[in-house]
């Protein structure tokens, strides 16, 4: 009985001592952190390139949720592989565990930019955004131009990113016929669960 | 595989502590429904304590990575229904989950029968998924904590649920030490 109190009483005293011992992990907390915000923004650290989204999807990251914030009918007409539809309106009641990276985009990026906000207002500090959004997507990832001066091994790597998402790389400057064509991926291609 | 065998081990030591504790045994469990014997409550209330502040100390500690834990999401009503299937299940056998691995391994035939409805409702509830889906997608409200529920500091949230459960274990000692 006296080990069973001597338990008690040092469990209280851990207990007690919790508040004093300052917050290590606060678990999700609504409202806007305004200096972490900007400090994410400064770092860079808010956002991704489309062509980083793209290797993490190709190499199954752990985790990754890439979330499409147009609206269902834009998203049916062309999504980035693995996306799910979260509409931007309904992103405050969409929910997202602390382990998972959140990979927003949009049409041209401002969107994505905007919910990103949003998702940071709720307390998820774990997203970041294409800027470009599916612009990005289709000039970095399915059309990218490979620079003349490149070396084989950078143009390999783009090359076959770009292939195994179906697109096509261009090679040197303007082409317009590639680039009609990406347009053409854009609006009428689905290539779903790479 | 390391982390599948750490895993066992504390599933064999978990056993073993609630062997011990006479959970394998189904009426001391159904004992606290009938508010006869409170063994349950102050195992699991003893379990809710040491891994709440194990978790709180240890993060705090540098010890324990408290990103790397899984905060399962809240879906109210479909838990809420969930929670009294469970307790009629529980008060009908005498046995929990946990409980009645213990209640098979100890070679008790109750803890067979349990483990067996256990499987065939997995199985059930699966195959009735598509109808289900709906109703078990409703109500949800995220990984939902103390903390985010109340606004309260984490540290403060643990000082209370800390005060409360062993209040809570003297009270029990206390009126055990009556009868």
């Amino acid at each position: 009985m006296k080990f069973v109190r001597q338990l008690g009483i040092s469990a209280l005293a851990l207990g007690l001592g919790a508040p004093f011992a300052g917050s290590l992990q606060r678990t999700q907390q609504r409202g806007l952190d305004l200096d972490s915000i900007a400090r994410a923004i400064n770092e860079g650290s808010d956002h991704v390139s489309a062509r980083q989204l793209a290797r993490w999807i190709r190499d199954r990251r752990s985790g990754l949720r890439v979330i499409d914030v147009r609206s269902p009918a834009e998203f049916h007409d062309y999504a980035i592989p693995t996306a799910e539809n979260v509409p931007i309106d309904q992103l405050a009641k969409a929910h997202f565990a602390p382990d998972q990276t959140i990979v927003l985009y949009s049409q041209e990026g401002a969107h994505a930019g905007q919910a990103w906000v949003i998702l940071r207002s709720l307390g998820v500090t774990q997203a970041v955004f294409v800027p470009g959004g599916l612009a990005d997507w289709r000039e970095e990832v399915l059309n990218p131009r490979l620079p003349a001066n490149a070396s084989p091994a950078e143009r390999a790597q783009i090359e076959d990113l770009s292939h195994y998402f179906g697109g096509t790389p261009r090679i040197g400057g303007e082409q317009g016929g590639d680039v009609a064509s990406a347009a053409q991926i854009g609006r009428g291609s689905r290539r779903r669960g790479c | 595989m390391n982390d599948l065998l750490i895993a066992g081990g504390i599933g064999v030591a978990f056993g073993w502590a609630l062997e011990c504790a006479g959970l394998g045994h189904p009426p001391k469990l159904a004992g606290q429904f009938y508010l006869r014997d409170f063994t349950v409550l102050k195992v699991m209330l003893s379990a809710m304590l040491t891994a709440m502040l194990g978790v709180f100390w240890g993060g705090r500690l540098g010890l324990l990575d408290r990103g790397a834990l899984y905060v399962p999401e809240t879906y109210l009503l479909p838990q809420l229904v969930g929670g009294l299937v469970f307790g009629l299940g529980f008060v009908l056998s005498g046995l929990c989950p946990g409980t009645s691995c213990v209640a098979l391994a100890s070679g008790r035939i109750e803890g067979a029968a349990t483990m067996l409805g256990l499987f065939a409702g997995v199985l059930l509830v699966g195959l009735a998924f598509p109808a289900i889906e709906a109703f078990y997608r409703s109500t949800p409200h995220g990984p939902l904590t103390l903390q985010r529920l109340t606004g309260l500091p984490y540290g403060v949230v643990v000082a209370l649920v800390t005060v409360l459960a062993v209040s809570m274990l003297a009270w029990i000692a206390k009126w055990e030490a009556r009868r």
